[in-house]
């Protein structure tokens, strides 16, 4: 880039960041999923003071978006939190029939630096491009975005099982990049190539965003050891593939309390996910075909 | 999705050298102020939980105005319905199988869900399959008529809108192959040949397949429908909830013999992101455990 347009850049940026980034999500409801959610824990307050430390979250990011009101459960905070506490509570961790533990997912999602990623921190944007971002940054800690399409409840994914695999999705990018593994040029993806028919698809991938699944059994991992690889496809993960395995432990491996609206999200969005974003798919189907 | 030094800060070292990278301050981990609300602490989560009564779902009955409060109010219960109380709700769902005033509100509520609440129309369309009723089974079909929209919001080339109204669908699709009727099938095999979602033909091989028993049969004829290039689906894996590991692994790697084309290449390393050693965020403390 020439030095004049970058430092345009530059200026421009610098003249409207920081605080550029002003709530313009839907925040005067929540998803029957969210409510359903919120109802089991009613704003369990010493699960917030301890979540915006574990996620490393700010009142500059989250101002306007429900961190002095952090008990409002139709604001973006409040939200955020909502499927952290899925994460931290919500899954059976049976080493035989769950794809991974909590502690995987854990790891992967929450701030701190560890074998499974550099330390992030978390923030909200109002793209309504992209469902979140795993952000690269020179200094301090990477930045994992979440966008409105993860809050707004129209949207599919404005639930706290998909919300939460989305942390899972952005974390692993972060996985990615502190082992150096080159996941493609599409957002750190594979492009989908053109089709004489006009669409575009690369195998069985039909998005502009494409990973292999990297199909691994139940009890193949320890849990705690999702990060690990023999740098070999038998043992490797890509973000979308844990994001689905994700989902999937939370449909069909949660805690008894998980609320059936929770689960059907996580499945839906895991069956989804697996059948259009794997070049070599389909990934797994999670649960079974009977309606409930 | 990544995105790399494209950050302002980024730039702003690269413009300015190594001397402007020390002016911005690096993120600390633990400052600022922390959330917080004006409301007054509730009861503890195990303490809410144990308030609860299972086993108890509203009624499902009535008719007239009746029967839409008592719909509205089975909803909210199924919504929060927990894994031990699925046979409560399927219990109460099949009991309701032949009101068609109840039949008639979910089908509203699953057309204005819709529109405002997408995981409240995937619950309310569930609950309409599994009733197996003719009301439903109408409904279900409406439902899969809505136009599949080819425009909107676009994420890494998918269209939320597609996603959103393909997963309904494949809810719905989901619950005619449930009603195991003949006409319940046509619509499920035709939804494998000619709808234009990926998720719902996917969701309709795999609805078939298990309410058919996965019998060679229900393969062989979903063979004269699924389309060119999908033929994988038809073998895809299922894990179900109760599956063990073992069940789980031999599936996966008859699969995988199956399908050669689905072992994936050897990962590819890339040029890394160099940082230096600022990496002094500590491990919080565990979270507070669940009283």
């Amino acid at each position: 880039m020439p030095m004049n347009r970058l430092l345009v850049r530059v200026i421009a940026l610098l003249t409207v960041l920081p605080g550029a980034v002003y709530p313009q999500c839907t925040q005067t409801s929540a998803s029957q999923a969210d409510r359903d959610l919120w109802n089991i824990h009613g704003c369990w307050q010493a699960f917030f003071l301890w979540q915006y430390l574990a996620y490393d979250m700010h009142e500059g990011d989250w101002s306007g978006r429900g961190w002095n009101d952090a008990c409002n459960r139709n604001l973006e905070y409040p939200k955020h939190w909502n499927a952290a506490y899925l994460v931290t509570y919500g899954l059976l961790d049976n080493y035989y029939q769950s794809f991974h533990g909590t502690i995987d997912y854990r790891s992967t999602g929450e701030a701190a630096g560890n074998s499974f990623k550099n330390s992030v921190y978390h923030a909200p944007t109002n793209r309504t491009d992209i469902f979140g971002a795993w952000v690269w940054h020179l200094i301090g800690s990477d930045e994992i975005q979440t966008s409105c399409l993860l809050y707004n409840p129209t949207v599919a994914n404005a639930n706290p099982g998909s919300r939460a695999g989305d942390f899972m999705h952005e974390g692993w990018h972060g996985w990615m990049n502190k082992y150096n593994w080159n996941n493609g040029s599409a957002g750190g993806h594979r492009p989908c190539q053109p089709q004489p028919n006009g669409s575009c698809t690369l195998g069985q991938c039909t998005v502009n965003g494409c990973d292999y699944f990297y199909f691994h059994g139940i009890s193949a991992y320890l849990f705690g050891a999702m990060w690990e690889t023999d740098g070999t496809a038998n043992r490797f993960h890509s973000p979308n593939q844990v994001q689905v395995e994700f989902l999937c432990d939370v449909a069909d491996q949660p805690q008894s309390w998980v609320p059936a609206s929770v689960r059907q999200a996580a499945q839906a969005d895991a069956n989804q996910r697996a059948a259009q974003r794997f070049i070599n798919g389909p990934g797994y189907t999670c649960g079974s075909p009977r309606p409930w | 999705m990544l995105r790399h030094p494209s950050n302002w800060l980024g730039i702003f070292a690269v413009t300015f050298g190594a001397a402007a990278c020390k002016a911005p301050p690096a993120r600390q981990a633990v400052s600022g102020k922390a959330p917080a609300t004006t409301e007054a602490g509730g009861p503890s989560p195990s303490r809410l939980y144990a308030s609860r009564t299972l086993h108890k779902p509203p009624p499902l009955t009535g008719s007239g105005e009746a029967a839409r409060r008592n719909v509205l109010s089975f909803i909210d219960w199924a919504g929060m319905s927990t894994v031990e109380e699925r046979e409560d709700a399927r219990k109460a769902i099949t009991g309701a199988r032949d009101n068609g005033d109840v039949a008639k509100v979910l089908c509203d509520e699953a057309f204005q869900a819709q529109k405002t609440d997408h995981s409240r129309a995937l619950l309310v369309l569930a609950i309409l399959g599994e009733m197996r009723s003719s009301v439903g089974a109408e409904c279900l079909e409406r439902f899969m008529r809505l136009p599949f929209p080819d425009s909107g919001t676009v994420v890494d080339g998918e269209i939320v809108e597609q996603t959103a109204l393909g997963t309904l669908q494949a809810k719905a699709i989901a619950g005619l192959a449930y009603m195991r009727t003949a006409r319940g099938d046509e619509a499920v095999l035709r939804a494998v040949a000619k709808h234009p979602s990926r998720i719902v033909r996917a969701e309709a091989i795999n609805a078939y397949l298990w309410n058919h028993g996965d019998t060679p049969q229900a393969r062989a004829t979903l063979r004269r429908y699924v389309r060119k290039g999908e033929e994988a689906f038809l073998d895809r894996i299922r894990r179900e909830p109760g599956d063990s590991a073992s069940v789980f692994n031999r599936r996966l790697d008859a699969y995988l013999k199956a399908h050669p084309e689905a072992i994936p290449p050897v990962p590819e390393h890339g040029k890394r992101t160099e940082k230096d050693t600022l990496q002094d965020k500590r491990n919080p403390p565990a979270p507070p455990p669940r009283p």
